[in-house]
């Protein structure tokens, strides 16, 4: 079966500047992919290539093996998209929104839409301009989702909402997923808005994959290592060293093992999610894992 | 998608709408009034040749019957520059506010989203300068037989290039709308390019499409008939057509008195000073129709590239 997503060196250039490059990563169907990475990372212009709104400057994309660009006929209808700003009509009502969907999309839900809106206590006549922030956000996630995509590809969905229209419009994405057979990819500035709802994580930054896993794969693999200074080539040549710190007597170094760590020279710390996402986005993980443990 | 393009499009629809209507509330009585005065009043009978001591006043009469209007009339020929800059308005909001976004997300296809938006404002466009087209036609039909209708401001609201200049003004505010991607200065930019195109064409190029007709005759004969004729220069000249350059003072002395106190030219006299005939280069009225589609065929010609462009532009728009 075909992933939901494939790329391979995947680069989209603006100008001289590269927004991505090299991307290559595989998605597989069913799952629920955080896509992370600092502003300005490319994962807007990821899932702007992944639905054909630009074209790749190299490399490929694939939504079920097809070009979302040069096979939009058939990509569009599977693949369901939120912009960052939740872009509606500003001047048509709730209903009319949903008429745009029913009128642009043949395997358009009505009910399941007129459902949402109605548990959302969205009134149909109420004008787009008139909603709050979370309510555009759940409009528009609802004509995504009656679209009946098989891959729902969203851009930093919460990041303008407050924390509580946050955990509702997370919630009605677990919902949409448990209810039907689809695959998500959000992605988002902060790992916290997602980890709850993801099972698979993407890290971008600077315009590059640094790591595409399963989550649980990650946290079973990346460890801290503290120990004697001078020993880490050692550890190197059999894991691979995401980050490393040197103090005058003590080395710190966070790996992603490949199988376990023997090694007696160093105490082995577990890491969760956060720490590890933060050590590969260059922040000071390590260094502030220090400062507790001093 | 034919519903969301109208529903997008409907504000510009209805001020157009009623734009017509209104212009159709003040000429269908004016026109009506003229119809009847022009049929009942004496007019058609000294069109026909039947001249009369009282002709002279009631052509003057009748020209002054068009009162007020007849002054308003020139200037509804920025109205297809308006209307097919406002269709092109609600394209280029869908790119300023991201909204493209959405729409190019659906099920739809990019092509088919572009190809029905545009097809929509063409149509719609067509339509609006096409009811106006028939309106001024209508309404100056009369004033037409009498005054002619080649001068700048019938030709420029009758027959079909009204048409052409609404095509155009709709190529302009897309294909620049397209490119700047921000609707007020798009809009603005668009108009001003409309204005200055039309400036260009109705005071130099047009009399320029065919090669116009010109005479020379002596005071003394009668020239042609150039009442319906769009006439680009006149006046007293040489023999040979050269327009008399000189002072109009030195040819008081070829004049004498005859009876009355009236006096008479002689034109001998006025021919030694370069003078004694006169001169006249004019569009034949008979060219009307040649001129109407070389004239649609350049707007709306130059509108269709244009459109094509932003087509093409965002096809490909990233």
């Amino acid at each position: 079966m075909t992933s939901a997503l494939e790329t391979r060196g995947l680069g989209r250039r603006y100008g001289s500047q590269w927004a991505l490059q090299n991307c290559t990563l595989e998605i597989p169907r069913g799952t629920v992919t955080a896509l992370v990475g600092p502003n300005g990372a490319g994962k807007t212009t990821l899932l702007r290539l992944a639905v054909g709104l630009i074209r790749p400057s190299a490399g490929s994309v694939r939504v079920f093996g097809l070009d979302p660009r040069e096979q939009a006929g058939e990509a569009l209808p599977r693949v369901g998209f939120l912009a960052q700003e939740h872009p509606l009509y500003s001047g048509f009502t709730v209903e009319e929104m949903l008429r745009v969907g029913r009128k642009l999309n043949p395997g358009w839900d009505d009910a399941g839409a007129r459902g949402r809106i109605a548990a959302l206590d969205l009134p149909l006549e109420k004008k787009v301009r008139s909603l709050s922030g979370g309510q555009r956000a759940q409009v528009a996630l609802t004509l995504a989702l009656a679209k009946r995509p098989e891959l729902l590809l969203l851009d930093e969905p919460v990041a303008s909402l407050d924390p509580l229209a946050r955990r509702e419009f997370l919630q009605s994405v677990v919902e949409a997923v448990a209810e039907h057979e689809l695959s998500v990819i959000l992605s988002s500035h902060i790992l916290a808005d997602l980890e709850r709802v993801c099972d698979h994580l993407v890290i971008l930054a600077a315009g590059r994959t640094q790591l595409a896993a399963s989550i649980d794969e990650i946290i079973a693999s990346h460890r801290l290592l503290t120990g004697p200074r001078g020993e880490a080539e050692d550890v190197s040549r059999m894991h691979e060293v995401v980050r490393e710190s040197h103090a005058e007597r003590q080395t710190t170094l966070l790996v992603r093992a490949n199988g376990h760590i023997y090694d007696s020279h160093w105490t082995v710390h577990e890491l969760d999610l956060e720490e590890i996402v933060l050590a590969y986005l260059g922040q000071d993980a390590v260094r502030r894992r220090e400062a507790v443990a001093s | 998608m034919i519903w969301l393009s109208w529903r997008q499009q409907r504000t510009e629809a209805a001020l157009t709408a009623a734009m017509v209507t209104l212009l159709a509330a003040l000429f269908v009585p004016a026109g009506l009034h003229l119809a009847s005065f022009y049929d009942h009043g004496g007019v058609a009978h000294c069109i026909a040749g039947h001249k009369n001591p009282a002709c002279a006043q009631t052509l003057a009469e009748f020209g002054s019957r068009a009162g007020i209007l007849r002054s308003v009339v020139p200037w509804l020929t920025l109205l297809p520059g308006m209307i097919g800059v406002a269709l092109a308005a609600p394209i280029v909001l869908d790119l300023e506010a991201g909204t493209y976004r959405l729409a190019w997300t659906q099920s739809v296809t990019r092509g088919r989203w572009i190809a029905t938006r545009i097809s929509f404002g063409i149509v719609m466009a067509l339509a609006a300068a096409g009811l106006l087209a028939v309106l001024f036609s209508w309404y100056r039909g009369p004033l037409d037989k009498v005054f002619g209708r080649f001068d700048g401001t019938s030709f420029d609201l009758e027959g079909i290039v009204p048409l052409g200049y609404v095509l155009f003004a709709l190529g302009l505010g897309l294909a620049i709308g397209v490119v700047w991607r921000r609707t007020a200065p798009a809009v603005i930019a668009s108009f001003l390019a409309y204005v200055a195109c039309r400036l260009f064409v109705d005071g130099w190029l047009r009399q320029r499409f065919v090669a116009p007709l010109s005479a020379t005759w002596s005071i003394n004969a009668r020239g042609p008939n150039l009442n319906n004729d769009w006439v680009l220069s006149s006046g007293v000249s040489d023999r040979a057509g050269h327009l008399f350059g000189g002072d109009f003072a030195a040819l008081q002395a070829c004049g004498r008195v005859a009876f009355k106190g009236a006096k008479v030219l002689n034109a001998k006299c006025l021919a030694r000073h370069g003078a004694g005939y006169n001169h006249a280069v004019w569009q034949p009225d008979s060219r009307f129709w040649e001129f109407q589609g070389i004239e649609s065929t350049l707007f709306a010609g130059a509108g269709l590239l244009l459109i094509a462009f932003a087509a093409w532009r965002l096809l490909r728009a990233d």
